[in-house]
């Protein structure tokens, strides 16, 4: 029988092992991104010679990053904040009011879970081409203006918001929309946060639907601009691959460094 | 999918996340103020990277890139601004190009020196990736009205797109017919019968398959037929290194197709892949691969192609076919003199000629049809063709150029140059079929990559292929 | 909110049924052809390769990082900072883009410099052709997934752990049962509706893979990686077969939700509806 305290370091032991095998593919990433194309073929597996920025200005040089980041970013921000402002009046519907069609509505909501954006894309496209929309913001964002899993979330944390409140606040002449917009956000604050972050990052780093719904760079996003940085032709540079795939991944890697107890506890949240 | 558990901390409410909870509402018209205004927002953006004051996005920026200290000077730059906006008063053409390394740069020198020759047109050059991810990003444009006046296409997918309709025809532009094209190069000598259609197409970065060979491996005469090849690739085979390579790649095998002297599409249009020949040519990479005396290079398209180089600058394969549009690339980076041999003759002497043609999509307005042609005759003007030849090792497309390279004397000094231009002598025409695209893409590259990796039967692989063909009406 | 979905849901899923009976390639009218579309994927066997490999993946994945999920989720379930430590890198990779993790592993496991098959070298191993090779390829793909989602998996488990009733566990510790027994009968069995949760979104999510085959292997090497979705891509992108895509669509969701179904109705007793 294996004791308490062998059980304790194997555990540790493991975790240990873990942490390194999850770290060190950024480390070898980041390694890369320092060396010299000479360096990459003499020497693949070695330690950079120095810490050069070479890689790095290449990549501002080829990309437009900031441009790319910025899009990036407000098409994000826009869409989980218009998601957080669509699911909550959902939710609430969902959650607290009464009327007929609940169930109906509840089971179709699910069942539109099943439907994801790989499947769409395909008539959402004509529709967008029909519309002229294609290779612009819109094409981007809205799309995404509804999630069901934002939907869930919230009207599950609603369920814990007890009536009595909701019924005060009417009792004081609040109208619906206050009780929703105004009311409710504070109160269902961490779920909130869990939901932006989870959606953010999501739709930050998705690389799908900006693919299939630009076609030239007008609106492109980050993933897509780094992709293209495997420019086939001359031998694949991987130093700037690198190098643009950590400016791509620190982003994301800062959010969930500073959002990391909201998004654990979110998701960890959804599980009975 | 999200069914949650207890809440309670909700309620209590520990922390608060500051910037969601705040109204969201008043966040999201924000973000949908600056959702709309789309187009306008690039110049925004580019009169606050302008400014020494730092705006709201310099800001953001600079946070996100503190590690380099020249942020401002980089933030010009990284904006995009500077190289890409038209100064005010020039027609703006946005080129997608598809030319990625040493190529890119070299097309981004021309695209330049043509934007600071003249003061009317701006050409905005834009990468789109290697020359298949581009070509679906145009098709999809085109279909959803966002297509630019002017890109560049292989030259197997032109009758399928001026079938649809979506080429401008170039006749009446000015010069369009007395372009001093190399007569292999045009539309006329590229496609069978090509100079009876109304002109769509003109050749910028052409090119033929040619051999490289390791000098230090090998300095003997070219191999002149198939079993010339095959000997001197098991003379040159030995533990580590591989005496020959070659893409598994539909070019090369519409090489070997028309040396074993058939047809990929008959005149009358059926789709015979080359009937016998195909086959035979298919099998004789299979027997080589199978004497362990030919490297298949691993990956899809160019993925091979950029492999296969890298093999031989590695001195694992001594001799490789590709591209003469890598002499450049192959002689600058290789630490071993890199000699280029023309490819052997079977039954006849035959090369697909490859690369791309310029084409102008109809769907654009007439003023930036015009402007994208004063590019195009620029780039074939005997100094601009000249340079790019010499630069990439892409054929001189026109026969000034090919003069004044000569005249130079730069063949003299790089022969390797010369020889994709003397193959041309037996360059074969491509057959004007629309379904061309479809039988190179869909039918007969996974079913040549299918048949070397499986091993399968060629003569069986190659009939299925003729079968869909049909079966498509293709 | 119903109007949005209905446009953004339901619109596509009738209009993907509609255009799956023509052929249609965008520049040109559409041309109806009936069931032509179905006959020609089923018949192909190319829908059923990529259904295949879809679900081999799948299986994979989701097998893997369950498995990996709960075993470090079990390792990290204690105070300390090495724990702690542990989980946000394991969780790090869940956060990151797949565009960073492909390009990264391609390097990674790059045939000839890639750091993996220079080690293999080193100790003398032969070279592994990962994703070069028609049967590793699909395993590599895998593996890598495997890499970038276990820290969703290990979260779920954590958050299980964490609802566990610690008075079950002391129960059976006062009773002697050692930690491998206290594991195998008191915890494991408590997480079963954990672990369910954990199957049927992985499986969602796994079936939905695109990125990582777009920019590893192309689907290649012949089709060996192909999965649905990059099946849907390539008709539509690369062949622009709209009808074909469209049609491949239709079976993707009827499979998915078939999938979805069979799960629910197997682990019926187990989850809260």
């Amino acid at each position: 029988m294996i004791g308490e305290r062998r059980w304790q370091h194997l555990a540790l032991g493991f975790a240990f092992v873990a942490g390194l095998v999850w770290l060190f593919p950024y480390v070898w990433m980041l390694l890369t991104s320092f060396k010299t194309p000479q360096e990459l073929v003499k020497a693949p597996t070695a330690l950079p010679g120095a810490l050069r920025a070479t890689a790095y200005l290449e990549v501002f040089r080829a990309l437009p990053v900031g441009r790319y980041l910025l899009l990036t970013t407000v098409m994000a921000l826009a869409i989980a904040l218009l998601q957080i402002a669509i699911a909550l009046p959902a939710a609430y519907a969902l959650g607290k009011l009464e009327f007929r069609l609940r169930g109906a509505a509840f089971a179709f909501l699910l069942s539109a879970l099943l439907i994801p954006a790989e499947l769409r894309f395909v008539p959402t496209f004509t529709l967008f081409s029909a519309l002229g929309l294609v290779n612009t913001l819109p094409a981007l964002v809205l799309p995404f203006a509804v999630s069901a899993f934002g939907t869930f979330l919230l009207r599950q944390a609603l369920l814990q918001v007890p009536s009595s409140l909701l019924e005060a606040a009417r009792l004081d002449g609040a109208s619906e929309l206050y009780i929703v917009y105004r009311l409710l956000p504070p109160i269902l604050a961490p779920a909130l946060a869990a939901f932006f972050l989870i959606s953010f990052v999501h739709h930050w780093n998705d690389y799908f639907w900006p693919l299939v719904m630009t076609v030239d760079d007008s609106v492109r996003t980050l993933p897509l601009g780094v992709a293209l940085l495997r420019e086939q032709g001359s031998g694949v540079r991987w130093h700037i691959v690198m190098a643009g795939n950590v400016l791509l991944s620190l982003p994301a890697l800062a959010l969930f460094a500073l959002g990391q107890k909201h998004l654990l506890r979110g998701l960890g949240r959804n599980v009975g | 999918m999200a069914e949650a558990g207890g809440v309670a901390d909700a309620v209590a409410g520990g922390e608060t996340f500051a910037a969601s909870s705040a109204s969201s509402r008043e966040r999201h018209a924000g973000a949908a103020a600056q959702t709309r205004p789309k187009p306008r927002v690039r110049q925004r953006f580019c009169s606050l990277a302008n400014d020494t004051e730092s705006g709201p996005a310099i800001a953001l920026a600079m946070q996100r890139r503190a590690l380099l200290r020249s942020a401002a000077a980089l933030c010009g730059t990284a904006l995009g601004c500077s190289a890409r906006e038209a100064p005010a008063g020039r027609v703006s053409v946005p080129f997608w190009f598809t030319y990625g390394g040493r190529n890119r740069a070299t097309l981004e020198t021309l695209v330049a020196r043509f934007n600071q020759a003249q003061t009317d047109v701006w050409v905005r050059a834009i990468f789109q990736g290697d020359y298949y991810e581009g070509l679906a990003k145009l098709r999809t444009a085109l279909a959803a009205g966002a297509a630019p006046p002017l890109s560049h296409v292989v030259g197997e997918v032109v009758p399928y797109l001026a079938a649809a309709g979506v080429l401008e025809p170039l006749d009446e532009y000015p010069g369009a017919r007395s372009l001093p094209l190399h007569p292999a190069l045009g539309q006329a000598g590229s496609f069978i019968g090509g100079a009876e259609r109304p002109l769509v197409i003109v050749p910028f970065n052409r090119s033929t398959p040619i051999a490289y060979v390791n000098q230090q491996h090998y300095d003997g005469p070219a191999p002149a037929s198939w079993s010339e090849l095959q000997g001197v690739a098991r003379a040159l085979t030995r533990a580590g290194r591989f005496g020959f390579g070659c893409p598994i790649d539909w070019w090369y095998w519409a090489a070997l197709v028309g040396q074993a002297g058939g047809e990929i599409v008959e005149p009358d249009g059926n789709v015979s892949l080359g009937g016998a020949a195909g086959v035979a040519a298919l099998e004789l990479w299979q027997r080589m691969v199978g004497a362990g005396t030919m490297k298949q290079p691993p990956g899809r398209d160019y993925n091979a192609w950029e492999q296969l180089s890298q093999d031989f600058l590695a001195g694992r394969v001594s001799m490789i076919w590709s591209s003469t549009a890598f002499v450049r690339y192959l002689e600058e980076t290789a630490d071993f003199p890199v000699r280029a041999l023309p490819l052997p003759h079977g039954q006849r002497g035959a090369v697909p000629t490859g690369g791309t043609h310029f084409v102008v999509l109809k769907s654009a307005a007439r003023e930036l049809k015009q402007a994208a042609w004063r590019f195009v005759r620029y780039l074939t003007g005997a100094d601009a063709a000249a340079f790019w030849s010499r630069e990439t090792g892409y054929l001189p497309v026109t026969t000034d150029a090919a003069r004044a390279l000569e005249a130079v004397g730069f063949y003299a000094q790089h022969p390797n140059y010369r020889v994709a231009l003397d193959q041309l002598e037996v360059a074969r025409p491509w057959p004007w079929s629309k379904g061309l695209f479809r039988v190179q893409r869909e039918l007969v590259q996974p079913r040549l990559e299918a048949a070397l990796l499986e091993q399968l039967d060629a003569a069986r692989v190659l009939s299925d292929a003729r079968q869909l063909a049909r079966e498509a009406a293709l | 909110m119903l109007a949005a979905l209905c446009v953004f849901f339901v619109y596509p899923a009738l209009s993907a049924l509609h255009t799956s009976f023509y052929d249609w390639d965008l520049l040109t009218p559409p041309r109806f052809v009936g069931f032509d579309n179905y006959r020609a994927i089923f018949g192909s066997g190319e829908l059923l390769a990529s259904l295949g490999t879809t679900l081999l993946i799948s299986a994979v994945v989701v097998a893997g990082s369950s498995l990996l999920g709960l075993a470090l989720a079990l390792a990290v379930h204690r105070p300390g900072r090495l724990a702690a430590a542990a989980r946000s890198a394991v969780f790090s990779a869940y956060v990151v883009s797949w565009v960073s993790v492909g390009l990264l592993f391609l390097w990674i496991f790059d045939a000839d410099a890639g750091i993996v098959n220079r080690a293999l070298g080193g100790l003398g191993l032969a070279p592994v052709k990962w994703l070069t090779s028609t049967r590793v390829a699909p395993f590599t793909v895998a593996l890598i997934v495997i890499w970038k989602v276990t820290g969703y998996a290990m979260v779920v488990f954590l958050s299980g752990l964490a609802a566990l009733p610690p008075e079950v566990q002391e129960a059976a510790a006062l009773d002697g049962a050692g930690p491998l027994s206290r594991l195998r009968h008191v915890t494991l069995p408590l997480l079963r509706p954990t672990a369910a949760f954990v199957g049927t979104t992985s499986l969602i999510a796994s079936f939905q893979l695109f990125d990582v085959v777009r920019l590893l292997t192309q689907g290649g090497p012949v089709r060996s990686t192909t999965v649905l979705v990059y099946a849907i891509y390539e008709q539509l992108f690369r062949d622009l077969r709209v009808g074909r895509a469209s049609a491949l669509v239709v079976v993707f969701f009827v499979s998915l939700a078939s999938l979805t179904w069979l799960k629910r109705r197997l682990f019926r007793e187990e989850e809260p509806a």
